[in-house]
């Protein structure tokens, strides 16, 4: 008798403890784990891309990406551009009751704090504000953006303020925003340990409740090492993994009680080519194009990188301006040894290949090493030259010394879903006036057409303009030759439910949640 | 003594001064850190203005002399990363890097020492064979693979600890022991090694002489004498440990030092290059006096006059 009752108050306990769990929970406490850590928790101090995977927790900017990739309105109720004078002016008004996680309201006032913060040099992304000369609040929910010329680049980088509490950052300062960040998002800031974790929790009070996050808390694991980030899902220590390597995809597939999704990720590679020294045989349109037949991408994507690439012809599919009528140069050895044989070079030539090293994108030491092995092949003799991606990045800048006079695997971000705007102001116009700070290319026609979509922000027109310069592009073989976009892989548990969503590179965590 | 203890910390300065130095131009010499800091639209003018802003524009020996005074005084700078204090976003991590590195010296020790002075004891026999293929294994196998291999087996296919991360008792294990595998198989070889030429000296042959137990004249007159090289490597090792466990803290996703100083190598943060060699220069020579220091407790023949 006295042994039932001992029972029956151990499951009332039990029940009353499994009550509260399910309470407390409220949609759950999850526990992911990410292969890189932001160094920055404040979005106007960014300093490189996968500072992104934080902020787009915390932050929102005025338009945002669908999972569709579809850009629509997010802060923004409503933007247009017009033209007084001299002068392009975006008028935007803004989304009334967005509240900040401490409580605050969003205003006008909070994005031209963004924009001082923004443009200044400390920010390391002032130059993408260069041509806006200043906000101007018109009153709480109104503002305009007044630009010395109109620049199309802002469009894809979401306007690209940040919604931050200005009166929250002027108390606290810098170190108080690194320690606790505040922003509109979907997720406030609990905790963080560097090198360790970051908790988070569902923020209540967020705008969009459509898109509330189902999970309660969400504990980002920092695991750079992929054997152990595989570790730790497989052993059930976190239900979900970003960068799931390759090589281990299929295993992942077959894997019952594991979901795996495949997305492009926002970089481009491409091979680039010194075209600007007239003495270079890289000058020659045809030994380019040779270059191009002669190596089979389409072989290396399937073997090297395990079927993890989108194989371009200069976009990938679902860029803005994405032109599916150009089809990549097809792989064709013979076609590569007569062009060089036409461009004067029949026994072939030798040419300095430098290759980018780095764990940014899986593979992409291999990549570069296959390519070269492909132009060996057709009498392109490669010296290769290795480069960690600190050397690389020095290097390949056109201006640096000593110059990299040959091929050069290179990677430039195009964003999601994509817009070649601003790559192609870097490294296809001719170097100068604050543009083609990496271009091995000088065409004036293409500088004018790029200098055009640049400055146009009529989104119908921008897209004609993209596949002018593709064609061009193409044809010329200018810029270097595209060769894939890398898609990244996540994986989960199936006892959540998740779907990607683009911003920080599909890592906004959005819709997370506990199956029910 | 006294004077010893001086004229070792005055050449240890020297030395952190020179590893500094040396440090300072090879950085400058393999790169420039702002074309890492700005996104890759950044203009030429984006370029000037943050060199202005981190005080890469002035000449090297501006910046050498800059650096140098700030330094003297415990402020090496802000990460560029990180927008902290270079040295504190160090000292923050020290913890986890001592707590990794102990753990792994204490797991070579205890494997080490009875393995090392059994082959000795009983040589040519099993327990020396396997001493000599496990000192050889330990040899091969580099720890990062080590460490793979243990997160595979332990924590993957048995699932006994934990594969990652930071915290308990647990937690600690894996780590510590891929990170004392290599030191194991060192010591226990010096440690045989020496163990053999003390067990054939005539003090060794005198105690046997007199009926001294052979157990007592092995744990208690021969160890402590063979300990002296051993002492050297534990000195020798778990400095390398304090600075050199990046790739077991990669692996096991361990919170450490060595893994921030590497990752700011290749971001080329300056800042924070400069405060960990002169942290890692700190901790050795401090570990190389105390182990030159003991030598006397150990071996009273020797003395630092």
């Amino acid at each position: 008798m006295r042994n039932n009752g001992c029972f029956i108050l151990l499951g009332t306990l039990a029940l009353i403890f499994v009550a509260s769990s399910l309470a407390e929970g409220d949609g759950g406490h999850i526990t992911v784990a990410f292969g890189a850590e932001p160094t920055q928790v404040d979005p106007t101090r960014t300093s490189a891309g996968v500072d992104g995977y934080f902020i787009g927790l915390f932050y929102e900017q005025l338009l945002g990406t669908t999972p569709e990739l579809e850009r629509v309105n997010w802060l923004a109720e409503a933007w247009q551009v017009t033209q007084q004078g001299a002068k392009t002016i975006i008028s935007v008004s803004i989304r009334r009751g967005v509240k900040f996680h401490n409580g605050d309201e969003l205003t006008a006032h909070d994005f031209r704090y963004a924009y001082q913060r923004q443009s200044d040099p400390a920010s390391r992304q002032a130059g993408r504000l260069r041509y806006v000369d200043d906000v101007e609040v018109l009153d709480d929910y109104h503002f305009n953006m007044i630009l010395s010329q109109p620049d199309a680049s802002l469009i894809s980088l979401n306007l690209d303020l940040f919604a931050i509490p200005r009166k929250y950052y002027q108390a606290v300062g810098d170190d108080g925003v690194q320690a606790h960040p505040i922003g509109t998002g979907p997720w406030k800031f609990v905790s963080r340990k560097p090198r360790e974790e970051l908790v988070v929790e569902r923020f209540d009070d967020y705008w969009n409740q459509d898109l509330k996050p189902k999970a309660k808390r969400l504990t980002i694991k920092i695991i750079p090492e992929d054997t152990t980030r595989v570790a730790a899902f497989k052993t059930g220590a976190v239900d979900w993994i970003d960068a799931v390597p390759p090589a281990q995809l299929e295993e992942f597939k077959s894997t019952p009680g594991v979901v795996v999704a495949s997305r492009p990720a926002p970089n481009n590679l491409y091979i680039a080519m010194i075209a600007i020294d007239p003495t270079n045989p890289l000058a020659n349109v045809k030994v380019r194009l040779a270059i191009a037949h002669a190596v089979d991408f389409d072989a290396i994507i399937e073997y090297i990188l395990y079927g993890q690439g989108i194989r371009t012809a200069q976009l990938a599919p679902g860029t803005i301006g994405y032109e599916a009528s150009l089809k990549p140069y097809p792989y064709d050895p013979d076609k590569a040894r007569q062009l060089l044989a036409a461009a004067g070079y029949k026994r072939g030539i030798n040419v300095p290949c430098y290759n980018l090293t780095t764990p940014r994108e899986p593979y992409i030491k291999e990549m570069g090493e296959a390519m070269f092995a492909y132009l060996g092949v057709v009498g392109i003799r490669c010296r290769i030259v290795q480069l960690e991606y600190g050397a690389w990045i020095n290097l390949v800048r056109v201006n640096a010394r000593p110059v990299m006079d040959g091929i050069v695997s290179t990677m430039w971000g195009h964003g999601l879903p994509g817009d070649p705007t601003d790559a192609w102001s870097g490294h296809v116009h001719t170097s100068g006036d604050g543009w083609g700070t990496y271009s091995y290319h000088s065409d004036p026609e293409l500088d004018d057409m790029i200098k055009q979509l640049r400055t146009t922000m009529d989104l119908k027109r921008q897209e004609e303009l993209i596949r002018a310069v593709a064609r061009v592009k193409h044809e010329r073989v200018a810029g270097g030759i595209p060769t894939y976009r890398p898609l990244i892989t996540f994986a989960w548990s199936d006892r959540i439910e998740f779907k990607p969503w683009p911003g920080a590179f599909w890592r906004a965590m959005r819709e997370i949640g506990l199956r029910e | 003594m006294r004077q010893y203890i001086y004229k070792r910390l005055w050449q240890g300065a020297i030395a952190i001064v020179g590893a500094l130095f040396i440090v300072f131009i090879a950085q400058r010499l393999s790169g420039d850190p702002v074309a890492l800091l700005l996104p890759m639209d950044a203009t030429e003018e984006d370029f000037a203005a943050m060199r202005v802003e981190l005080g890469l524009d002035r000449p090297f020996v501006v910046q050498f002399g800059l650096f140098f005074s700030d330094a003297v005084r415990g402020d090496f700078g802000d990460s560029y990363l990180w927008n902290q204090p270079a040295m504190s976003l160090l000292l923050d991590r020290l913890p986890a890097t001592l707590e990794l590195a102990l753990a792994g010296l204490v797991f070579a020790i205890l494997l080490a020492v009875p393995l090392g002075v059994l082959s000795a004891a009983y040589r040519g026999g099993w327990i020396d064979n396997t001493a000599k293929l496990f000192a050889m294994l330990g040899q091969a196998m580099p720890g990062f693979w080590v460490g793979l291999l243990l997160i595979v087996v332990i924590a993957v296919k048995l699932q006994w600890l934990p594969a990652y991360g930071r915290g308990t008792l647990a937690h600690l294990i894996l780590p510590a022991i891929a990170l004392g595998w290599y030191p194991v198989a060192a010591m226990t070889r010096t440690l045989r090694s020496s163990m053999l030429d003390i067990l054939e000296s005539d003090y060794i042959r005198m105690e046997r002489a007199v009926g001294i137990p052979e157990r007592l004249i092995i744990w208690r007159y021969a160890l402590r004498n063979a300990a002296v090289p051993l002492v050297t490597m534990i000195g020798v090792y778990f400095a390398n440990m304090l600075g050199g466990a990046f790739v077991i803290e990669v692996v096991f996703a361990w919170p450490g030092v060595g893994r921030t100083v590497v990752e700011a190598v290749f971001a080329r943060d300056f800042p924070v290059v400069q405060a960990g060699v002169v942290l890692a220069s700190v901790v050795f020579v401090v570990v190389n006096l105390i182990v030159d220091l003991s030598y006397g407790f150990i071996d009273p023949r020797i003395r630092h006059d």
